[in-house]
């Protein structure tokens, strides 16, 4: 008996690739996106040049005289006490990232671990209290909400970020709801229950990792706008309390603005601009790589 | 009648939300806020003074019926006087008529162009046109609402810039001086929306052109604008009506405040800002909790909408 010939089947690894290499595939090729992820890489390394002391220190130094020009000694001029605009605007760079990386990670851990407890126990209480916690949390305006934390915390500097993930994470709450009720349909939970998995472990090693695609984007989303609330915020005095940030230079501003000196208004919106419109660019490319229906 | 039974239905439904609200605003603003009892009381306050006022203000009474007494406040409407003096109603209803003028050009003009450019987008789906208008979009959606702001009010504002409109300031005495205030707050946050909605209305429209309908209708040789107008934006409307009618209680607080604030209008936004500033409970409490009250119209008011454009959906 002669053998035949089977067609060599691939080992099931090899074939299919996993959802995250096929993203990360797809954003390498996607240009734009790759350029964008330098412009934030470069804000990260000023930021992190910042923490560890290495550069902007003497940002609250009065260095020179009231609103001079560029020159060499001042990259972006002096401000209207002579303080050195440049190094004021790389120092809150700093203030940016801290506030948006802060607000994003606690936001989406929250968001991930209610949403997946709403979204788990969907049709019973659990889930009526949580959907009714988001919807008081949406209904209350903004600002006004985090003037109220500012009171109750006695103007706890973290009264802004505290605000802020209190009403950030309902929105990435509700996707993750949405996204679970979903997923506990499927064979795989069902098949987890009848071994007797609890029911913790099934919603913490089973569902949630499957909804970290939507936890990235929504992450990135937050951290645009964490930095966004923070200057407007600033301006109204209801944010950064000790400090420096581009929405205190913006407030600072609107006074030099009046009497025509623009320096220190543009330094602190070119440099936020720059850095919310990469990040958004990167938001983009992420949705777009971890979206299975586009085929890369 | 049904319709009427429906939205009574849908208000009752609504009251859990309205005390989640006022409940949490209560607990933040009131119970946990700041301490008005020196404010209210001379210099070197005997011991007696202190507990009269305090007993005036509720604080030796426990949570629950403080609690309660807020609720009678805003179910009778009575929220009291503001710090200025000036009862909170009266202050209301001078300031709110100011906002909804300063505020309702900029948010149609926001939402319609904002449409108008992605229909543009979605029609011409990958040609340069479409790359155009959405690398604007989000170009738009990048700059913060208080850079827009300082920004139009430069070039078109100061003596650097056009100087074709008042630097800041209010007057709507006649519509002449009414169009010179509200041209660049209008502009302003006609701006900002842009980019959202053009992103967002595009994103639903292509969605709906990409349907298995749309091609069939397409097959049979209907006209284009046919297909355009009856199985494309008929089916977009859902989408719109809730993007449009959930940003109400959003623009009316959030996009005023800081225009006002900044422009100095005197407007609701303007009154909510000094009284989150100097701690202005009464204001603000009534604020809150209109706001949690207009959300929940606009949740109602939503849900019949929906059921007025899509047969599909029952009052069940």
């Amino acid at each position: 008996m002669s053998a035949v010939a089977l067609p060599e089947i691939p080992p099931a690894r090899a074939r299919g690739e996993s959802l995250w290499r096929k993203a990360a595939r797809k954003f390498a090729r996607d240009r734009l996106g790759m350029v964008a992820l330098g412009v934030v890489l470069a804000y990260f390394v000023a930021a992190v040049g910042v923490w560890l002391g290495w550069w902007a220190m003497g940002w609250p130094d009065l260095t020179g005289t009231k609103w001079e020009a560029v020159s060499g000694t001042h990259w972006f001029g002096t401000n209207i006490i002579g303080q050195d605009i440049f190094d004021r605007a790389i120092y809150s760079t700093a203030t940016a990232f801290e506030v948006g990386l802060i607000v994003a990670l606690v936001a989406t851990a929250i968001g991930a671990i209610l949403g997946g407890f709403a979204g788990f126990f969907a049709g019973t209480w659990i889930d009526e209290v949580l959907v009714w916690l988001m919807g008081v949390l949406d209904a209350i305006p903004f600002y006004l909400f985090v003037a109220a934390v500012a009171y109750a915390l006695t103007d706890n500097p973290w009264a802004m970020h505290v605000a802020m993930i209190s009403t950030f994470w309902v929105g990435t709450g509700r996707l993750i709801r949405g996204e679970v009720i979903k997923l506990r349909g499927m064979e795989y939970v069902e098949a987890a229950h009848s071994i007797g998995v609890p029911e913790v472990v099934i919603i913490f090693r089973h569902i949630l990792p499957n909804t970290s695609h939507i936890l990235l984007v929504q992450a990135s989303v937050m951290f645009v706008g964490a930095i966004k609330a923070e200057v407007i915020l600033s301006f109204l005095g209801l944010g950064i309390k000790d400090g420096m940030s581009w929405g205190l230079m913006i407030d600072e501003s609107t006074k030099e603005v009046l009497a025509g000196f623009y320096n220190n208004f543009l330094a602190a919106s070119l440099l936020m601009f720059g850095l919310v419109m990469a990040f958004n660019a990167v938001a983009d490319a992420l949705q777009d790589a971890l979206d299975p229906r586009k085929v890369g | 009648m049904e319709i009427l039974q429906y939205a009574l239905r849908k208000l009752l439904g609504g009251l859990p939300l309205i005390v989640g609200v006022t409940l949490v605003s209560f607990a933040l603003m009131v119970y946990f806020g700041p301490d008005m009892t020196y404010l209210l009381l001379g210099k070197n306050p005997t011991p007696e003074q202190i507990l009269e006022v305090r007993q005036q203000l509720g604080y030796d009474q426990p949570f629950l019926q403080r609690y309660l007494g807020f609720l009678r406040e805003i179910v009778t409407l009575d929220f009291g006087v503001a710090s200025t003096g000036e009862p909170v109603t009266a202050l209301l209803a001078k300031t709110i008529p100011v906002s909804l003028i300063l505020i309702l050009p900029g948010f149609i003009l926001g939402h319609v162009v904002g449409l108008l450019m992605a229909l543009a987008a979605a029609y011409w789906r990958g040609r340069w046109l479409d790359k155009l208008i959405m690398a604007v979009a989000v170009t738009g959606m990048s700059i913060s609402f208080l850079i827009v702001i300082i920004g139009f009010q430069i070039v078109l504002s100061s003596s650097d810039g056009l100087d074709l409109f008042p630097v800041r300031g209010w007057n709507s005495t006649s519509l002449g001086s009414y169009l010179t205030y509200v041209t660049v707050p209008t502009l302003a946050t006609m701006f900002v929306a842009l980019g959202y909605e053009t992103r967002f209305y595009r994103s639903i429209i292509v969605e709906e052109m990409s349907r298995d309908h749309v091609r069939t209708a397409r097959a049979f040789g209907l006209p284009e604008s046919r297909i355009f107008f009856r199985n494309i934006l008929k089916n977009c409307l859902i989408p719109i009506i809730t993007r449009i009618m959930f940003s109400i209680p959003q623009v009316a607080i959030g996009g005023a405040l800081l225009i006002e604030s900044y422009f100095g209008i005197p407007g609701v936004g303007k009154a909510t800002y000094e009284a989150i500033i100097t701690g202005d409970q009464p204001v603000l409490k009534a604020v809150v909790s209109l706001t949690a009250i207009l959300f929940v119209l606009v949740v109602v008011l939503t849900d019949i909408l929906y059921r007025a454009v899509d047969p599909r959906v029952t009052i069940e």
